[in-house]
Parts: C-alpha cells; sequence; structure tokens
C-alpha cells in the first residue's frame, strides 16, 4: 500500500489536522444546533399539550405552529 | 422578495429545503474529498500542503460573505425596522463566526510549511483576525444586552465597522507587502488557478455553502419556535 497517499512528502500532518479541524468544527456546530433545535421543538409540544382543546385547534389553524407539531408528530 | 421573507412563508419553504440539503450534502462530501486530497495535483513549489487550500479558501469567502449580508440586513433593521432581519442575522452571525474561525487556524496551519511560523502580523492575517473580533461583539451585543433598541444601535455600528474592514481585507494583499498571495480566483478579472484545482475548489465550496444553508434552516427555525413559544402565553 502506498502511505504517501497519507503522509504527503511529509506535509500530511498539516493537511490531514486542517481537514480534520475544518470538519470537527462543522461537525460540533451541527450536532450543537441540531440538540438546541430539538430540545427547543420537545418544549413547545409539551407547551401545547396544556393548552385546551379550543386553544390547540386555533393554534393548528396558523401556519408555522401547524408546520412544527406536523414535524414533530413526524418525527416520532 | 419581501413575500419570502415573510416568517410563515419562508418556515415553510425553507424546511423542505433543508431536508432537501441533507439529502445530498454527504455524498457531495465525500466526492469534494476524494478529490481535494487524492485526485487534484500537488502545487510545483507549495507541493501537497496546497491542498489546505481547498478549506482555508471556501471558509474565508464564506466569513467574509456572512459579514456582508450580517451587515446588509442589520442596517436593513436599522433603517426600516424589519423585524425579520433580526432572526436572519442571528441564524447567520454563529455561521460567520465559525468559518472565520477555521480560515484563520487552516491558514495558521498552511503558514508553518509555507512560511515558516503559523502566525505573522502581516495586513491580510491582522485584518481576518479583526473580523473574527467583529463577530465576537456582535454576537455578544445581540446576546447579552438586553435594551433592544440599544444592541441594534451598536450591531450597525459594528456592521459599519466591519465593512470597513472587508474593504481592508479585500485590498489588503494589494496596499501592502505582505506574505499572503493575492487572490487566484476573480469574479471579474481572470482566474490563474488550474482547472484542476478549480474543480475541487468550487466543490468544497459547494458543500460549505450548502452546510451553511443547512445551519442557517436549523437556527432560523430554532428562532421561529423561541417566538412561537412566547407567543403560546398570549392564546
Amino acid at each position: 500500500m502506498n502511505l504517501n497517499i497519507f503522509f504527503m512528502d511529509g506535509y500530511g500532518l498539516y493537511v490531514w489536522s486542517a481537514f480534520i479541524f475544518t470538519f470537527l468544527v462543522c461537525f460540533v456546530l451541527f450536532f450543537k444546533t441540531k440538540k438546541s433545535l430539538n430540545k427547543l421543538e420537545n418544549d413547545y409540544k409539551e407547551e401545547v399539550k396544556k393548552l385546551s382543546a379550543e386553544q390547540t385547534d386555533t393554534l393548528k389553524t396558523r401556519k408555522i405552529p401547524r408546520e412544527i407539531l406536523t414535524s414533530q408528530s413526524k418525527a416520532k | 422578495m419581501f413575500y419570502l421573507l415573510n416568517p410563515g412563508n419562508l418556515f415553510v419553504l425553507l424546511n423542505k429545503a433543508s431536508k432537501l440539503i441533507k439529502t445530498i450534502i454527504v455524498p457531495l462530501i465525500i466526492v469534494s474529498l476524494i478529490f481535494s486530497l487524492f485526485i487534484s495535483p500537488k502545487d510545483y513549489i507549495q507541493g501537497d500542503s496546497v491542498r489546505i487550500m481547498y478549506v482555508h479558501v471556501p471558509s474565508s469567502w464564506i466569513a467574509l460573505i456572512c459579514f456582508s449580508l450580517i451587515s446588509f440586513l442589520t442596517i436593513l433593521n436599522f433603517l426600516f425596522k424589519f423585524k425579520n432581519a433580526f432572526i436572519i442575522y442571528k441564524s447567520l452571525a454563529p455561521i460567520g463566526f465559525v468559518f472565520c474561525f477555521i480560515s484563520i487556524v487552516t491558514g495558521s496551519i498552511w503558514g508553518q510549511p509555507t512560511w515558516g511560523t503559523f502566525w505573522a502580523w502581516d495586513a491580510r492575517l491582522t485584518s481576518m483576525l479583526i473580523l473574527l473580533v467583529f463577530y465576537i461583539l456582535f454576537i455578544f451585543s445581540y446576546k447579552f444586552i438586553k435594551d433592544q433598541n440599544l444592541s441594534l444601535r451598536i450591531c450597525t455600528g459594528i456592521s459599519i465597522l466591519g465593512l470597513i474592514n472587508l474593504f481592508i481585507i479585500k485590498y489588503s494583499v494589494s496596499f501592502w507587502s505582505t506574505l499572503h498571495q493575492p487572490a487566484s480566483v476573480k469574479v471579474l478579472g481572470k482566474t490563474s488557478i488550474h482547472k484542476s484545482m478549480l474543480l475541487p475548489l468550487s466543490l468544497m465550496l459547494l458543500v460549505f455553502l450548502l452546510y451553511c444553508a443547512l445551519i442557517f434552516l436549523m437556527k432560523y427555525r430554532t428562532e421561529i419556535i423561541r417566538m412561537k413559544k412566547k407567543g403560546l402565553k398570549r392564546l
């Protein structure tokens, strides 16, 4: 196996560390954003459960809450 | 344009876009990594270290584009009190910050084999570091200043100063004698980079742009849900 693909004539350490750093930071941002979004969606769902049937029906006539609640049920 | 910037319409439309991005981004990442790390040729002077360009350059471009957009939206919000602009720039700022940070770190890693040092107080490097500071100040301003009017005024001030800094970043390699090389890819002028390197660079830029769009959509959704959650109490 040609290991020079990974060593890159001595530049491998710099190249791989730059790529790993970039993708690691991107993954951290992605998972952090996803986690806070999921948490907020669940909190929203919990608060909707506490509403009366009439209030829930009013909520479902609105575009954004309806979309959030639909995506919640799909996520299940 | 104003129809699309309406939170309700944007929310539904962008959620569909988010699902589409999620399906195409992974294969694109794999292809662009294969091109960047294995298929693209070495540079005749820099050797394999030139591959760092494929993450460094798109990150820098995105950091600059994000700040330009943020500044435009902040000024728009300041002048016309266009509330949705606040949600958009609040969602964009962390993305720009992350890419500015990536740009500085990868540039620093590239600097060691190329210039023999991780850091130099060079005009381009210093102005990029100042941009990072502007990003931090901007994020802190909308996060920690409770008075919305004061926060908006500070954000606008930072945006205007940041725009001047963007101009300095762009022309720093022409105004001063710097270690940093001049731009090889020009929108209006002649691009001096070979196609075999331009292809992986374009692919990686596409991946980063899609990633930015995905994070933006998630952050935008978070902000909207936060607003709607507050609205539940008024039902």
